[in-house]
């Protein structure tokens, strides 16, 4: 993948509509996790909660920077 | 010597659980304020953004002792930084030329902000704030150069979003306080509190004082658990049975205050007419509740106690349909109308309070269940929303006040030509937004100029002698930052301290040499602080002159606003639910009893209006609904025509038309009561309901005199 994109006539980072996309997909992991319960077994919530953004956010990461 | 040090182990055990209950949390939250502040800063330098400040300045703004209300935070500083860039872009794009214009639209969008800023609740309304203060960040410093607006729009939005990254993460991982758990203690005492209230008889029959202070405090704290209760949605684990629990819980909380309210009052009208053989047939009405609850006053709720406190009231109901019955047969020809009207409205309300707490256990039993095993003992299927109400008049005034502070400094700028003018304008406008919607902006404001000067001499001496003589990379400039950060993350944790810390968090941010390179020269450091100086000022005098709400003005409103809520009762639509009509009644009270002017003596008595208010339109929506499903030959002219005559009377009150209306209500009762009853039990039922009500609306209006009619004045 390219290292940038263009959007609307705007040159910018790729990593930038990722990281608004992996937001997303976050949100809805998010609140499936919380209204399964889920999170009940789970040592330290707020830890799991960003070390599953980052897995999110950086696997497609890795294509770019590969 | 061994005797003596049990008791001081002891003592250092206690000592150190009190430390780790009050001091700890606080400790905590300096060290994450500090630690996230510099993280913000140290990111924000190495991506070589142009404004380090505003990503540290973010985080101390959105920094909160609870995870939850950083997140509610958050989101809405995002939102509200994404409209306001995107404003500030069209804003230069149209009108960078025409400054006639561009002062036009900016002053429209302020009013617009502070307006929509004021009539929503909790970080809804920083939302606004923040969209109509971004607006003057971006756009004023390039007025000159418009061409420089985009790069200034990316680059602002970048460092809040830096900001914003540190402070939440940070907030959720190092040792996280979740507001979830302060909502469920909150809960357990608020339902501890209503048991044991309802325990005491004398709660409601007594008349001594003491005995009222207790029952007062039944009724507070709707309007915050409720904005608790939402900002724990931001949190994980908080899942969406939790919250419709809480929704119900405050519903059912709402209606049985209310319910026990109308009673006491009732109880303390009706005292003095009554004969003591009336009143101690309503006191044994009550003893099964009562004895039902006594066992159970210790604040550990089990499932076990609480279901077999369920099955008694289950029980009471029963007994206490029946014994009512009996005792209307009983009086019906030894009392004259008025006292039967006020026996049957009472022992109604006692058989409505029961039945609402028998509900409210249950629901609470369900949450338990939920909370412990995932599973939940009923079904909740509607969904009880919390709506809002804020009076039109005091969001115009917020608005007035909002672009009257922009163009005030906009004149300034411009007769002066001062270049630092425009931090004077915003500094200005970010006070007349963010102080608005606190409970006395004045003092805040006050308190916000003394933390601006405090600010400008720490920030002098950073400047000038700490950072040029000690630090040489961001390691010691963290270093050297650090203790101030901690102060300021203190003075956000006290209540008292709040107006202050703003204004050092703001002047400080701003005023110190916290740019990529070091670069601070005396006389713009002078200029620009003499300029936010110059903005606070403008600020408070907008405080000062838009700000006369008097005491008597404001109890005019509220009864106005009350009496239109029950007009709308009478002729709106049937859709409208009991839920909306207490939860925007409480929430009218409560923004009026902060904004306001009122004295101990006349919230109260704004109080009792509410609960006149959320009875009387309850009866009548129950009328209503009865009425509707009444066959239409059961459907008397008079039940109509006492409707008609309670909608005209709370739209003009006055004296007359009040003994108007309570002739013609004992009118049509009595026309009601002398008709047969039908004999199928449910149209029977439902004109029994209707006739009741009727009689409580009755004895609510016999027996208060201060409202719809403002007789008292107790303002003085």
């Amino acid at each position: 993948m390219p290292l940038d994109i263009t959007l609307f006539g705007i040159q910018m980072p790729t990593l930038l509509p990722i990281f608004a996309l992996s937001a997303v997909l976050q949100i809805l992991v998010d609140r499936v996790m919380s209204d399964t319960g889920f999170y009940t077994y789970v040592w330290h919530p707020g830890l799991f909660r960003t070390a599953v953004f980052v897995c999110i956010f950086t696997l497609p990461c890795l294509l770019i920077y590969r | 010597m061994h005797a003596l040090k049990l008791p001081f182990i002891l003592q250092m055990r206690q000592a150190s659980l009190e430390w780790l209950e009050t001091d700890a949390p606080i400790l905590i939250y300096m060290v994450k304020a500090t630690i996230a502040g510099l993280i913000a800063l140290w990111i924000s330098m190495k991506l070589n953004l142009p404004d380090p400040r505003t990503a540290i300045f973010t985080v101390f703004i959105v920094m909160q002792p609870q995870s939850g209300l950083v997140f509610s935070k958050s989101y809405y500083r995002v939102v509200g930084t994404i409209v306001g860039v995107g404003i500030s872009l069209l804003m230069m794009g149209f009108f960078a030329q025409d400054p006639i214009w561009f002062i036009t639209f900016f002053a429209i969008w302020i009013g617009i902000c502070t307006a929509a800023g004021f009539k929503y609740r909790n970080f809804q309304a920083y939302g606004f704030v923040l969209a109509g203060y971004t607006l003057c960040i971006v756009a004023l410093p390039v007025i000159e150069t418009p061409l420089e607006v985009f790069d200034i729009a990316v680059s602002r939005f970048s460092e809040v979003v830096v900001g914003i990254m540190c402070a939440t993460i940070i907030s959720d991982i190092l040792f996280p306080r979740h507001l979830s758990d302060s909502l469920l203690s909150a809960e357990r005492e608020r339902f501890g509190n209503v048991l044991s209230t309802l325990a005491d008889p004398d709660s409601i029959f007594g008349t001594k004082e003491d005995v009222q202070a207790q029952a007062t405090r039944f009724s507070s704290g709707v309007v915050g658990l409720n904005a608790t209760r939402i900002n724990s949605a931001y949190e994980s684990g908080a899942d969406r049975k939790d919250r419709q629990h809480s929704q119900h819980l405050n519903h059912e909380y709402m209606n049985l205050s209310t319910t026990f309210h109308s009673l006491k009052n009732m109880v303390r009208a009706i005292e003095p007419q009554t004969s003591p053989e009336m009143m101690s047939t309503l006191i044994d009405l009550y003893a099964p509740i009562a004895s039902s609850l006594r066992s159970f006053r210790t604040n550990t709720f089990s499932a076990d106690d609480l279901n077999r406190i369920i099955q008694e009231l289950l029980e009471a109901k029963n007994t206490i349909g029946e014994r009512v019955k009996v005792e209307q047969e009983h009086l019906k020809p030894v009392l004259d109308e008025d006292s039967y009207d006020a026996f049957t409205s009472t022992a109604y309300l006692i058989i409505r309070l029961l039945s609402e707490l028998h509900i409210h256990c249950v629901t609470y039993l369900s949450l338990l269940k939920h909370r412990l095993s995932g599973s939940t003992s009923t079904e909740l299927s509607r969904v009880v929303r919390f709506s809002t109400h804020t009076d039109n008049v005091l969001v115009g005034l917020a608005a007035l006040r909002g672009s009257g502070v922009l163009l005030v400094t906009m004149g300034f700028w411009i007769a002066t030509g001062w270049p630092y003018a425009t931090q004077t304008i915003t500094l200005a406008v970010v006070i007349g937004l963010l102080i608005g919607t606190l409970p006395s902006p004045l003092d805040a404001v006050i308190n916000f100029f003394k933390g601006g000067i405090t600010a400008v001499i720490f920030a002098a001496v950073y400047d000038f002698y700490i950072i040029p003589e000690f630090t040489s990379d961001l390691l010691t400039l963290s270093l050297v930052l650090a203790p101030v950060l901690a102060l300021v993350a203190w003075w956000t944790t006290q209540p008292k301290w709040s107006g202050f810390s703003l204004g050092f968090v703001f002047l400080f941010m701003y005023e110190c040499a916290l740019d990529p390179y070091y670069k601070i020269d005396p006389t713009k450091f002078m200029e620009s602080a003499l300029a936010y100086l110059i903005g606070i000022v403008f600020a408070g005098a907008a405080y000062l002159l838009v700000n006369f709400w008097s005491c008597s003005l404001t109890q005019q409103r509220v009864a106005k606003i009350l009496r239109r809520q029950i007009v709308t009762v009478c002729e709106g639509e049937l859709t409208l639910q009991r839920s909306a009509l207490e939860s925007t009644g409480r929430d009218l009270v409560q923004q009026f009893s902060t904004q306001g002017r009122l004295n101990m003596r006349s919230s109260r008595l704004v109080f009792e209006w509410l609960l006149l208010t959320l009875e009387i339109g309850r009866a009548i929506l129950s009328i209503r609904r009865s009425l509707e499903r009444l066959y239409p030959h059961y459907r008397h002219k008079s039940i109509d025509n006492a409707l008609e005559s309670i909608r005209i009377f709370f739209d003009t009150p006055s004296e007359s038309v009040r003994k108007g209306l309570l002739i013609t209500l004992k009118d049509s009762l009595h026309e009601l009561r002398i008709n047969e009853l039908p004999n199928e039990k449910v149209q029977s039922n439902r004109l029994q309901t209707v006739m009741n009500e009727l009689a409580l609306i009755r004895t609510v209006l016999l027996n208060i005199d201060s409202f719809p009619v403002v007789t008292e004045d107790s303002c003085r």
